[in-house]
């Protein structure tokens, strides 16, 4: 893991600073042994956070993010570097800034599709989706970190993350306790409703490889959950799986909820409670997620 | 089923207590009916007084369904009884519980809360909203203050603190969509409980507002009297409605704490009720209470038998606002109003500027400088820089917005302008009308319906809204005339149900929602070369075309027998008036999103200014509604660098703030 992530030396420097590019040069040469692999790596700029964690877990992270301030907070460890660009909203990043910073590719997803006609006069644009409705999660994720790899020209760093996140998962497959009860996986909005999660998204997916079975019978959106109140929750026969944050002030009210309290005698054994992960994310969210409810199961199977 | 109620109320002779009766019967029916479905009616019933050990789906019955019955019937009665006294106090059938702001302003402060203190959360979030809500409040009473609470300048309060309010509640989503999504489906009204805490907590409260508002029964009769025979009575104006409105904004303020933004009730129960004919405010007040309390009830049991079948949460406040307004646009030609009299003192008074015109050559001089500076300052990479005007590698950027803004400003401002006289209601204004409200509604669908469409698309749905919301206006007004009042209330109408779609679909969660968020707000991102040479073309055009019409302006607002010993047609001119307003709000729209306000604030903005008579009082708009957008398109695009504020939401605060200032001087 801890290979993956690190920042590589790769990073080009920017334009702007041509003065520094000079000592830039040297201290690289003495970095790399292989000068060559500078030139193949193109400076990226994207909007996506999925997109983000995968190119940082590549070993190329982009040279502009948006909106890098809410990303630590939501997709959290491993950080950006600080030479990262932040470029503004997701959803309407700084075209001025975008087209001063001059990036060689821009990578998207489909929700920022009708940005393409003005994003693609600063540069070429590729669109990269993932959790579309109808197909294999899993098998998109995959075919997405090639595809980005094959953007960055690393196709071999594509295949280690792939195959280093799927061995850990496997093994902490073989750790998880029997008998382990379908889990209803939810995220508190507020004290009355919460997201709880199932196909086409990255919890379902994850659990799958983990050979866990999800207890939610009904639809989810297109983002892999679906809104409901407390009340949907009740005369589901599974474990509770919490993920966090809980929202400022729901952890009191859920104490003095009677619906709440009741729910939490039914699930199938005291209700997890996960730290938070990206729910949208890809490989590295995926492999986070997975250590994490194992070691949750693994704990509660103990005591 | 309630259509086909009203429809039989020539037979029936339709009194309050009828209407209220079957409404009654039906929530019966639905209610018990679903109690039936959930675990039989008798366990059901015993279900309400306890047995939590009775297994799963008693607990339920207990904790979820009985409070949620019983918060639906409070939150309608507390609502429905707000909305009554705000339409008295204010003498104005589109007063509604959150037109002072209380609404937003609770909702300001949950935000802010959840983002700087979430530990106050934890004492009690309804505590939270009830300050918020209370020092909005505060905030209208203090700018209307030294004019004795008249109603207008009341209006106008509410109205600009809820845009200000509104404008900074948007700016905290945009750059905390993650951290904020829980409100989001306390701002959709969802009634959904959990315990009984909720209604323990509103019982009580909304048991002593209806006492106090028994007690001033009598002496808020006299509010329907005019302000000189009123004070002949003896009774302190001041006083009394300080009173009224602090009794609702109470209401209203406790129920929003607790289950959110519900739409629609408070507005529509007093206005139906009336129309069933109860005339004195005692009357009224009771039965808008019982029919405001059975209308939620009946929406939320409707509501709970068939949300089934979507998936997700289908929040109760959005649906009343959705389903409500189709009811009300069909109640509108029904009502009685006061129809063609002249209202009195409708607009704010104020001082007439010596010289408009070197006024206006002073804002022309003002509106030239905003847009070189516009055009050429601005941050990059490393930092401030001033750009040569030969650089178009950064102008191709900045000209299309910049373009758009000042076209956009002076079409809106013009609507604003049209619609504001013409009605002599200084809460008319193009977003009021609703034309931008079904535009968007159409947009919404498009965005979250079709795969992924493109702007063409984009432009073409948004203009059949438009169109939509424009037949729906001239259909069900053309028989009376297009009274300047049932216009507005229909694009109120209109306007409620746009709203709760946009409810509907941010409380979703849905991550294209943020998208939405950016572009409703009045953006002028997706502005292209084009386009913005377009709009600009088309906002010079419009102007001019409009410059003849000035003399229907100052004449129209004296009321239609004036008007029509002047030898005005009523029905040609304020056709011909309301299709100009049509096409300057749908092209304004669909570039920068329905909910720039700049309409509604340019025409303040200028009369506060001095432009008076209609002519100069349209230049006058069109020119601070163009000065407005650019600057707030390039404050919008600097302030946060390099995130950006939409343009609509930056119009607003800046004007607002100087439109606050500005009432405080009156």
């Amino acid at each position: 893991m801890t290979l993956l992530t690190r920042s590589s030396p790769v990073r080009r420097p920017r334009p702007l600073l041509a003065r520094h590019a000079l000592l830039f040069a040297l201290a690289m040469a003495m970095l790399l042994s292989a000068p060559l692999a500078m030139a193949a790596s193109p400076r990226i700029a994207t909007l996506d956070w999925t997109l983000a964690e995968t190119l940082q877990a590549l070993g190329t992270p982009p040279a502009a993010v948006a909106q890098i301030e809410a990303y630590h907070d939501w997709v959290g460890k491993p950080r950006l570097p600080d030479s990262v660009i932040d470029l503004g909203l997701r959803t309407q990043p700084n075209l001025e800034l975008l087209a001063d910073l001059d990036p060689d590719r821009i990578l998207i997803s489909p929700m920022f599709a009708n940005l393409t006609p003005r994003l693609s006069r600063i540069a070429p644009v590729e669109n990269f989706s993932l959790y579309s409705p109808g197909k294999n999660t899993w098998k998109e994720m995959r075919q997405l970190t090639r595809g980005v790899a094959a953007v960055v020209n690393r196709p071999g760093a594509a295949e280690q993350l792939i195959d280093t996140t799927e061995a850990r998962i496997r093994e902490l497959r073989q750790q998880l306790p029997d008998n382990i009860p379908p889990l209803l996986v939810v995220q508190f909005m507020d004290a009355r409703h919460v997201r709880v999660f199932g196909d086409n998204g990255l919890y379902q997916a994850v659990m799958k490889r983990l050979g866990l079975e999800n207890a939610w019978p009904g639809d989810t959106n297109a983002w892999g959950f679906s809104l409901v109140g407390l009340e949907a929750l009740a005369n589901l026969d599974a474990r509770l799986v919490v993920v966090k944050p809980y929202p400022a002030g729901v952890r009191a009210a859920l104490e003095q909820s009677g619906l709440w309290q009741g729910l939490k005698q039914q699930s199938q054994g005291e209700p997890l409670v996960l730290p938070p992960v990206w729910s949208f994310g890809a490989l590295p969210s995926a492999q986070r997620f997975a250590e994490q409810l194992t070691t949750a199961l693994e704990t509660a199977d103990a005591r | 089923m309630l259509a086909r109620l009203v429809r039989l109320a020539p037979l029936l002779r339709l009194s309050p207590g009828i209407t209220c009766g079957l409404l009654c019967l039906v929530c019966l029916a639905l209610a018990s009916s679903n109690l039936v479905d959930a675990a039989g009616l008798l366990a059901g019933l015993q279900a309400l007084f306890g047995a939590p050990d009775a297994g799963m789906d008693a607990l339920v019955l207990h904790f979820s369904w009985w409070p949620r019955l019983m918060m639906s019937l409070l939150a309608g009665g507390g609502l429905a009884l707000a909305g009554v006294l705000m339409q008295q106090v204010l003498r104005n059938p589109l007063a509604a519980p959150t037109t002072l702001g209380v609404a937003s302003g609770a909702n300001l402060a949950l935000m802010a809360t959840t983002l700087m203190a979430p530990g106050l959360l934890v004492v009690g979030r309804e505590w939270v909203a009830l300050l918020g809500g209370g020092l909005a409040m505060a905030l209208v009473f203090a700018l209307a203050w030294r004019r004795g609470l008249a109603p207008v300048v009341v209006v106008l309060g509410g109205l600009v603190v809820n845009l200000y309010l509104g404008a900074l509640s948007i700016v905290l989503l945009l750059f905390h969509q993650q951290e904020l999504k829980g409100l989001l489906i306390w701002g959709a009204g969802s009634l959904a409980q959990n315990d009984w805490g909720g209604v323990a907590f509103l019982a009580p409260r909304l048991a002593l507002g209806a006492l106090t508002a028994w007690l001033l029964l009598r002496p808020m009769a006299v509010l329907e009297l005019d302000d000189a025979s009123a004070r002949s009575l003896g009774v302190s104006l001041r006083n009394l409605r300080l009173a009224g409105l602090g009794l609702a904004v109470f209401l209203t303020g406790c129920v929003v704490s607790v289950v959110g933004v519900i739409g629609f009730i408070g507005l529509a129960a007093p206005n139906i009720v009336r129309l069933a004919g109860a005339r004195r405010l005692g009357p009224r007040l009771l039965w808008s209470t019982l029919l405001g309390a059975l209308l939620l009830a009946t929406t939320d049991q409707l509501l709970q038998r068939y949300s089934g079948q979507v998936s997700g949460l289908v929040p109760t406040g959005a649906v009343t606002a959705t389903l409500g307004a189709p009811l009300l646009i069909w109640l509108i030609p029904r009502l009685k109003l006061r129809g063609d009299q002249p209202p009195a003192g409708a607009t704010a008074p104020a001082g007439r500027h010596h010289a408009p015109l070197r006024l206006a050559g002073g804002l022309a001089i003002a509106l030239a400088s905003v847009t070189v500076l516009a055009l050429l300052v601005g941050q990059t990479a490393g930092g401030w820089s001033w750009q040569s005007p030969a650089d178009w590698d950064v102008l191709q950027w900045r000209l299309p917005r910049v373009l758009a803004s000042a076209g956009c400003g002076v079409m809106l401002a013009l609507a604003g302008t049209l619609i504001q006289r013409v009605t002599a209601n200084p809460m008319a204004s193009p977003e009021v009308l609703g034309i931008s409200g079904g535009s968007a509604i159409a947009l919404i669908l498009a965005i979250f319906l079709l795969p992924s469409p493109d702007n063409l698309t984009l432009v073409g749905v948004g203009t059949l809204g438009a169109m939509a919301s424009l037949a729906v206006l001239i259909i069900f007004n053309g028989r009376s005339g297009l009274l300047p009042e049932r216009l507005l209330l229909t694009g109120v109408a209109i306007t409620a149900a746009f709203d709760g779609v946009r409810a509907t679909v941010l409380a979703g969660g849905d991550p294209r929602a943020q998208q939405v968020i950016a572009w409703l707000s009045g953006s002028t991102y997706y502005v292209d070369l084009t386009s913005g040479l377009v709009v600009l073309g088309l906002a010079l055009l419009l102007a001019l075309a409009s410059s003849p019409l000035a003399r229907w302006l100052d004449i129209l607002p004296l009321g239609a027998a004036t008007s029509r010993a002047l030898g005005i047609d009523l029905n040609r001119s304020r056709l011909l008036l309301l299709l100009l307003v049509a096409l300057l709000t749908a092209t304004a729209t669909l570039v920068v999103g329905p909910l720039s306000f700049v309409g509604l604030l340019a025409p303040h903005l200028a009369r506060l200014l001095g432009f008076l008579r209609a002519g100069m009082h349209l230049l006058g708009s069109a020119l601070t509604g163009a000065l407005l957008m650019v600057l707030a398109d390039w404050v919008g695009r600097q302030l946060l660098f390099p995130q950006e504020i939409p343009a609509g939401i930056v119009a607003s605060l800046l004007g607002g703030a100087y439109f606050m200032w500005g009432l405080r001087r009156l």
